[in-house]
């Protein structure tokens, strides 16, 4: 008896599904590249299209959410008013959960596939690295509200503007201006510095650390610990054996609420507290510590509710009767976003054009009024302002230094925790 | 030196809580031979149970292990009969390990969904309370997390020790096709064992959520130091979960504390590297023949 | 006497690289050349992969490791200047030996414990790296991070150079793939993978041919690190030496088929644009990670071999069937696919 005719028939039965399938990718895309229509290109009419890629999922997903709010209602706002230069505003929104592969592929996307006439920046130095670099290779404009570490500038690319008073490691600047303005008497003597091992926190701790020892203040602790440690104790045990007279924290807002509480169970108290963020968010501090525990603790804001920059009180309105809440829940990357918004509004009513070599060329002089302050850029799109240092006083934030706008007097030595 | 004392202390109170969640693990594998990827993923779903009793309905933390652990074993048992039950073939270890690994996606998938991935923490009055004994601090919370796990790691023992459900389970940890021959339904002690397993992840994620900050993702972090201390303890040894896991927080703890925080891990890594080239089945696992 | 590569098989694979070189040639757009050059980097890795996981069927769950250590070679030596921008391809041969060599020591160790103990053994190779790449600051810019100095490469063709490279790399390693499969060494590994300890009874050389496996593997993916790393331009720690990326090659490869030769790659051309797909389409719901685990189980329950072996096993069942209706005899499961690594051949003890 024959064995049944073999495999040959299979092999080349698959063989060709196997080409087909290739060949039918490749029509398909030949087809999609062919059919995509050119957008407009900024100098034409129809809507004006903004491609953003945020973190809509993965680790950074509240503030990506928060972001995508803040230009949700900004384009609500600008298109009430008729549009910018009479083109309504649509935004492309694509979600890269905080992976910067998925941030390069959707940057080349929306220029490349969608064609939109600009773009913004994603939601953190991190994703902002590998994106400005896909905008610059296309020569767009990258406003971006949300990437302020070293490693962003250190690239030099000239069509970056970050949306923030100033590079995020100024955060501390403030505070180290603030301990060099006390009388020396009243000054701390030594200081420990305990950092979140990440882009933009460490590097925050770092530059209070190179101005307090170039003034004289001994480092006694100098520390860098990994992101998502659960457990801070042992590392403000660690703290506490050096005894230092001011704290510096190098961290972003859930590591700040895990020392500050391992300080509290330790018995930690020292006499001045900087957290690089954490206690700026008016909303989170309290309900992690205590309110009674807010108390003197010391952080830097750009944006926060009682902000009297122009426009605030209305940014404010509007976002509350589109999205509910009291003030006190606005995150201030929202704000932000917004600004991010209100630049790409004022080059165009200032030239008359927004396409986006003219935004890159004007923003570099002058200073542009956003929500976050008056902004202007170098060469590499590092701002050229200050944050505000703000204290905890009463359950509140208050803006403390510099002196002049003010809101209070700082507060110093730091009193002990509740109860201790 | 203090400092160094108090690292200790530290380590030893986290090393318990580590050592209640390594147990579950531990027995799964012994039992089932699967690597329960999801053990972290199931702790993390504990915690945030917990966290919706407390901040929903007020319940003390403490007091809602009475709630989520039987949910857990529930849970436990109906993904061991749903999912892992019906595997075949040679590869069943390999194909288990990637199925519990989606059920760890899947369940940091719906934290996600629903609670967003701001990172939480379960904050009953007394979370920052700690007494001072000889000028060392004890963190309330840590010290009864500690007790209760210390509970329900002998409450464990006496089951497997005094009952015929623990007996059924050693056996088939000891050998399984033996233990069948005389008479242990291996279905029913698989999946009654993986609900345990799940059970003391409920336990465990109530006092992880009291101690750290965590958010849906923060299960790939945890179910690393459990994997290690497990294997370090030798996979299937509850009494060598429990060393490991008072070792490693030890060891992490001092590194931290004393040395530098971001190598703190890595040291215990090392030291999990180091014994197993020479005792590549664990401080006390059994040599058997086959995967170990 | 088999030759090495049968007419079908040199056909399809003739027809598949020949389709692949030519999409940019002929006006593929921009967009598609970036999701296939994704596409094709896991299926080189999957194919790599295979060769420890598959045939050899130690699952190895660290691999992402030495992704990352070649990625960090590249981000390390080029990050002041690229030159022509061609200079980080011809490097990547030394690279991948490079890492061969690391992996070697690292093979032998962790294999020196078996299936499930070595997967989790590779998990924790994989933090130790991670940490590593964290904490020797000097050396790779710690959470910092490390760039790549951008090479000169025109705008318009500027994937092409990347995409390029990534083919010629998926034709290696399922080049090396196949003759593995068709060699006295496959036939070890199998044998490995089948029952290790009667496998060294009869006199194979364990030992050495696990680790052979190892670092080859390894080196193969340090390669595709590198040439990922010049791409993105900007490595962090965390997103280099990634687990998740170890899950994707794992999932891959059991889609397509582990242990054959196509079954990696097809894997990674439906997961990959799959993925980009519902990034685009349904951006913002967390709910990406429940399909994702949704497809893992479903594939896990249904697929349990992968697709290539599942439908030769559909094929195999179909003609016993109408042999049995003639009544004549039917050629063994082991002949009738094309890969001598087929898991469909009768395997007996596998058991651990």
């Amino acid at each position: 008896m024959q064995p049944l005719p073999r495999a040959l028939g299979a092999r080349t039965r698959r063989t060709l599904i196997g080409a087909a399938l290739a060949s039918a990718v490749a029509l398909a895309a030949t087809a999609c590249s062919s059919g995509a229509t050119a957008a407009g290109t900024g100098s034409g009419s129809g809507p004006l299209t903004i491609g953003i890629s945020l973190s809509l999922s993965g680790d950074f997903s509240d503030s990506g959410k928060a972001a995508q709010r803040g230009y949700q209602l900004w384009m609500d706002d600008v298109n009430q008013q008729g549009g910018v230069l009479g083109r309504k505003i649509q935004l492309k929104i694509v979600d890269d959960a905080s992976n910067p592969t998925q941030v390069v592929s959707n940057y080349t996307n929306l220029i490349n596939q969608d064609h939109v006439d600009l773009v913004f920046g994603p939601f953190s130095s991190l994703l902002t690295v590998p994106a400005s670099r896909v905008a610059s290779r296309y020569d767009y404009a990258f406003i971006e509200p949300a990437g302020g570490g070293p490693s962003v500038f250190a690239q030099k690319l000239h069509n970056l503007f970050f949306v923030q008073p100033a590079p995020t490691t100024s955060g501390g600047l403030v505070f180290a201006n603030y301990i060099l303005s006390l009388p020396a008497a009243e000054r701390p003597k030594t200081a420990a510095y305990v950092k979140l091992d990440d882009p933009f926190s460490a590097p925050i701790a770092d530059l209070v650390k190179a101005k307090l020892e170039a003034a004289g203040i001994k480092t006694v602790y100098d520390k860098t610990y990994e992101a998502e440690t659960a457990d801070m104790t042992p590392i403000i045990a660690g703290v506490a054996a050096a005894n230092p007279d001011v704290i510096v924290g190098g961290s972003q807002e859930a590591d700040a609420f895990a020392q500050i509480k391992a300080m509290i169970q330790l018995h930690v108290n020292p006499k001045f507290l900087f957290e690089a963020n954490g206690p700026n968010s008016p909303a989170d501090f309290p309900p992690a510590v205590g309110t009674a525990n807010t108390e003197d603790v010391f952080s830097s804001i750009d944006w926060y509710p009682g902000s009297t920059q122009a426009g605030s009180a209305a940014f404010i309105h509007s976002y509350l009767k589109k999205y509910g809440g009291t003030e006190n829940q606005i995150d201030p990357t929202s704000a932000e976003a917004y600004s991010a918004g209100m630049l790409v509004d004022e080059v165009a009513k200032k030239t008359g054009k927004v396409d986006n070599q003219t935004i890159i060329d004007t923003l570099h002089s002058g200073a542009w009024p956003t929500l976050v302050g008056d902004l202007s850029w170098d060469a590499s799109g590092a701002p050229q302002g200050e944050y505000k240092l703000v204290q905890w006083m009463g359950g509140k934030i208050q803006t403390v230094f510099p002196a002049t706008g003010a809101q209070h007097a700082p507060v110093a030595p730091k009193r002990p925790w509740s109860g201790q | 030196m203090h400092a160094l004392i108090q690292a200790i202390i530290l380590g030893i109170l986290t090393g318990g809580v580590y050592a209640l969640m390594a147990s579950g693990q531990t027995m799964i594998f012994g039992i089932m031979k699967v690597v329960n990827l999801a053990q972290g993923a199931l702790i993390m779903l504990g915690a945030y149970l917990t966290y919706s009793l407390f901040t929903g309905f007020g319940i003390d933390p403490f007091v809602s292990l009475l709630i989520t652990t039987p949910l857990l074993f529930l849970l436990g048992v109906g993904l061991q009969w749903a999912l892992l039950r019906p595997l075949h073939g040679d590869d069943v270890a390999q194909l288990s390990l990637l199925v519990t690994f989606a059920i760890a996606l899947g369940v940091e998938g719906v934290l996600s969904f629903v609670y967003g991935a701001t990172l939480t923490n379960i904050q009953p009055g007394y979370a920052n309370d700690s007494w001072t004994m000889f000028g060392f601090q004890i963190s309330v919370v840590r010290f009864w997390a500690f007790m209760i796990s210390i509970v329900l790691l002998l409450a464990l023992g006496a089951l497997l020790k005094r009952t015929k459900f623990g007996r059924s389970v050693r056996a088939t940890v000891q050998n399984p096709t033996s233990a069948e021959l005389l008479g242990v339904n291996a279905r029913r002690v698989s999946a009654i064992g993986f609900g345990l397993g799940s059970a003391t992840a409920a336990a465990g994620g109530a006092v992880f959520g009291m101690l750290n900050s965590f958010n849906p993702g923060s299960h790939y972090d945890l179910i690393s130091k459990l994997l290690t201390v497990v294997i370090l303890g030798g996979l299937g040894s509850i009494g060598g979960a429990i060393y490991a896991a008072v070792i490693m927080g030890v060891i992490s703890s001092v590194v931290a504390a004393v040395a530098s925080p971001i190598w703190s891990d890595f040291a215990f890594f090392i030291v999990l590297l180091l014994v197993l080239l020479v005792r590549p089945q664990g401080l006390f696992g059994a040599k058997t023949r086959g995967a170990l | 006497m088999k030759s090495l590569v049968s007419p079908a098989g040199a056909l399809r694979a003739g027809i598949f690289f020949a389709i692949l070189i030519a999409i940019p040639l002929v006006g593929g757009p921009s967009w598609l050349l970036n999701m296939l050059i994704f596409t094709v980097m896991y299926a080189a890795l999957s194919s790599s992969w295979n060769i420890v996981g598959g045939y050899a069927g130690y699952p190895s769950l660290g691999h992402a490791a030495f992704f990352g250590i070649g990625a960090y070679a590249v981000g390390i030596t080029f990050s002041k200047s690229v030159g022509a921008g061609y200079s980080p391809f011809w490097s990547l041969p030394v690279i991948g030996l490079a890492v061969a060599l690391i992996a070697v020591p690292v093979g032998w160790i962790s294999m020196r414990t078996r299936q499930d103990v070595f997967a989790i053994v590779t998990i924790t190779i994989l933090f130790i790296a991670q940490t590593l790449a964290f904490n020797l600051n000097g050396l790779t810019g710690g959470a910092q991070g490390t760039s790549v100095a951008a090479p000169p490469f025109p705008a318009g063709t500027y994937d092409w150079p990347f995409y390029f490279a990534m083919v010629v790399i998926l034709a290696v390693t399922m080049l090396i793939s196949h003759l593995i499969s068709n060699s006295k060494f496959g036939l070890a590994l199998l044998t490995v993978r089948a029952d290790e300890d009667k496998a060294q009874g009869i006199g194979v050389r364990v030992t050495g041919v696990k680790v052979s496996a190892f670092a080859l593997s390894a080196g193969m993916v340090a390669m595709v690190g590198g040439i990922w790393a010049y791409y993105v331009g900007f490595i962090y720690p965390q997103f280099a030496v990634d687990p998740l990326i170890t899950i994707g090659i794992v999932l891959m490869t059991f889609l397509g088929g582990k242990g054959t030769l196509w079954g990696p790659v097809l894997g990674a051309f439906i997961l990959v644009p799959a993925q980009e797909y519902f990034a685009q389409a349904f951006g913002a719901s967390e709910l990406y990670l429940l399909a994702y685990a949704l497809v893992f189980i479903v594939i896990m329950l249904f697929l349990p071999r992968g697709i290539i072996p599942s439908i030769a096993m559909a094929r195999h069942r179909r003609w016993q069937r109408l042999a049995g209706e003639a009544g004549s005899t039917v050629p063994a499961a082991g002949g009738t696919s094309t890969d001598a690594m087929d898991p469909t051949a009768t395997m007996t003890e596998g058991t651990r």
